[in-house]
């Protein structure tokens, strides 16, 4: 079996993103650190360092998370979709400065060996404000190691997308164990309700904007007919609720279609990109290839396979058009089976498949 | 739907298009400027540390009488008189005693080199363990701790060293698994008694013997405790003798203020 992993260049559009990435964590980290040491004569630069990273980290987290459904209620917002995994990897870093320095000055030079002392030290299981939390952030750590280890493509195609795509769904586990982490670490020493308040607000704000976007496409879903004609066909929509070269989202037997029109034609295939499961639907038809808005992997609207000599391959569904309405079977063919495309008849709006 | 959807843009493309960059940068700095916002508020929000100093890297030398119970400790004389002495806790570097250095050698003079670590009312030493020299073969007689009475107690179990300079904070819930680690390791333990007229009463914890209290406190580290045990002074410092069993949570009251 072989891959061909589409080599994306560096371009001017990934070095600003990288710029933006290191200038935000160098000017929090900065502001955090130097702030600190200004304001509190007292205090030690390792601890401000162990706290800043750890911040930087939970801050970056959140934009990490944000940016999903943010694309998914606006397009615009896709461009910073692209490269996400560079934001993820400095994440994980930060992430790592902070776990392995507070092992370092918490457990090293110590009767123990450092990683059995983060899980040993402190065994108040049977108390919620003495509950260890260190623990908890090492095991979002391992978590957040995993999918950073794993976030190259070639793991995508060798693990398969499910898979793939479960292991990536456990950053929401692990991001449940950092709210823990913090809530039952910092928070419990420190007074200022600030924290607190911040706190809940970050995860009212992930899960809210997963909620909201989730629930303006499932209305999406549902604004269409539930006409079923004899062969088993479903009205989906209209041809001129279609804009050329793109498509319309819809819901059949659990999964998602995207139908695009292009010219006079009308290709239903899987809205679900063999690259990262990205929304194909909202891409585009450019040059006669559906083009994926996440990272421009290609594919024939006829055959739902990508152009030589890459091999990826997306199941296509039946269409037909008729009295100005599209139809598509619910019943997937498998990937990459060619269907001929509806054509669009002038005026009438009528014909064959 | 919005005029600049109509821009598509795909990531591998050299530049996003005009409007669609406005838009964008637009966000990208709003970002940078909440996260330095942010960074700022979160900082300036934490509890003050607290005082204390731990001399890092600073090696100075120091001659005096040890001793060896209840904890090790280093007596210096102090220049103004004979009868008046700093004493010094003694601690290895890391988070280990210094217990194996001074076994069998109370009350004998010597010369050592270390790190400084005080805060108000209380001073140690982390020895440079290679160091140590004896200056002379004669003991002197350190005495015993002076018994005042039978108390009970309110406060904190902590580390003495962490505590008392070489972590901010060296106590507390974030410091409880490196206390237990430093106490784990022969650190004397300490407890840290909030004064109501401010400032905190640091007393050594020993047990009823007077030796080290071992591994069964460390259970209650790092949270409010209630104690009961004997109170006794010897030299500067105050001890309290006392037994795990002697030992009570009391559950959280409303957080104190710093
Ligand atoms: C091995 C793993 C980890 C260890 C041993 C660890 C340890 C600690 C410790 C000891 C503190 C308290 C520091 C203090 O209050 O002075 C802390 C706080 C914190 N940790 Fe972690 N942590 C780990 C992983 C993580 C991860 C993966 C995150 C993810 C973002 C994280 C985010 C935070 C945050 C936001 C705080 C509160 C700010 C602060 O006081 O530092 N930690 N952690
Ligand atoms: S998800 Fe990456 S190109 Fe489609």
């Amino acid at each position: 079996m072989s891959h061909a992993y589409r080599a994306v260049g560096w371009n001017r559009q990934k070095r600003l993103y990288d710029l933006a990435t290191g200038l935000g964590v160098v000017l929090f980290l900065g502001f955090f650190v130097g702030g600190g040491l200004w304001r509190y004569p007292d205090a030690t630069v390792e601890t401000l360092l162990i706290r800043g990273l750890g911040t930087a980290a939970i801050l970056l987290l959140h934009v990490i998370l944000s940016i999903g459904p943010l694309c998914r209620l606006d397009q615009r917002f896709l461009p910073l979709l692209y490269n996400r995994r560079h934001l993820g990897v400095t994440f994980f870093l930060l992430a790592l400065a902070h776990g392995a320095f507070s092992i370092v000055q918490f457990h090293a030079l110590g009767d123990t060996n450092p990683l059995v002392s983060v899980l040993t030290s402190n065994g108040r299981f049977d108390s919620v404000s003495g509950f260890p939390f260190q623990p908890l952030g090492l095991a979002a750590l391992v978590i957040f190691f995993l999918m950073a280890a794993t976030s190259h493509d070639f793991w995508l195609a060798n693990l398969t997308a499910p898979v793939w795509k479960a292991l990536h769904m456990m950053v929401y586990v692990a991001y449940g164990l950092v709210l823990l982490h913090v809530a039952l670490g910092a928070l419990q020493s420190e007074t200022a309700p600030f924290y607190g308040w911040l706190l809940g607000l970050g995860a009212v704000w992930v899960f809210g904007l997963q909620i909201v976007a989730g629930w303006r496409e499932s209305r999406l879903d549902r604004g269409r007919s539930e006409a079923l004609d004899s062969e088993g066909f479903l009205e989906v929509c209209s041809v001129a609720e279609i804009p050329d070269a793109r498509a319309r989202i819809v819901c059949l037997a659990e999964e998602r279609v995207a139908v695009f029109r292009y010219g006079d034609k009308i290709s239903a295939v899987s809205n679900v990109c063999q690259h990262q499961n990205g929304p194909l639907g909202e891409g585009r038809v450019v040059d006669g290839c559906i083009v994926c808005p996440w990272h421009g992997f290609q594919y024939d609207p006829a055959t739902g396979t990508s152009p030589p000599p890459f091999t990826e391959k997306i199941p296509t569904f039946r269409v037909r058009v008729s009295s100005g309405r599209v139809w598509v079977h619910p019943q997937a063919n498998p990937a990459g089976t060619r269907v001929e495309p509806a054509i669009v008849a002038e005026a009438t709006g009528e014909a064959g498949v | 739907m919005k005029a600049t959807q109509s821009e598509f843009f795909v990531g591998y493309q050299h530049s996003a298009p005009p409007t669609l960059g406005r838009f964008l940068i637009r966000w990208v700095v709003g970002l940078l400027v909440v996260a330095i916002g942010l960074a700022v508020a979160l900082v300036m929000a934490q509890r003050p540390f607290d005082p204390g100093v731990f001399e890092y890297g600073v090696v100075r030398d120091f001659e005096g009488i040890l001793r060896e119970h209840p904890v090790p400790a280093l007596e210096v004389a102090r220049p103004e008189g004979a009868e008046s002495v700093s004493s010094y806790l003694l601690v290895a570097p890391g988070k280990h005693g210094a217990e194996e250095w001074v076994a069998g050698r109370n009350g004998e003079r010597v010369r050592l080199r270390g790190t400084l670590i005080y805060r108000p009312g209380m001073a140690m030493i982390e020895l440079l363990p290679d160091s140590l020299e004896s200056r002379s073969d004669a003991r002197r007689d350190n005495g015993a701790p002076q018994a005042i009475s039978d108390v009970t107690l309110s406060g904190e179990i902590v580390d003495s060293k962490c505590y008392l300079g070489v972590m901010k904070p060296g106590r507390r819930k974030s410091h409880r698994a490196c206390a237990v680690r430093c106490l784990s390791g022969g650190i004397p333990p300490i407890l840290v008694v909030e004064i109501a007229t401010g400032g905190q009463e640091q007393i050594l914890l020993v047990d009823r013997a007077g030796g080290p209290l071992g591994p069964s406190i460390l259970d209650y580290v790092a949270e409010p405790v209630r104690l009961s045990g004997r109170l006794s002074q010897q030299g500067e410092h105050w001890i309290l003798a006392t037994d795990p069993s002697d030992i009570e949570r009391i559950l959280p009251v409303a957080k104190e203020g710093s």
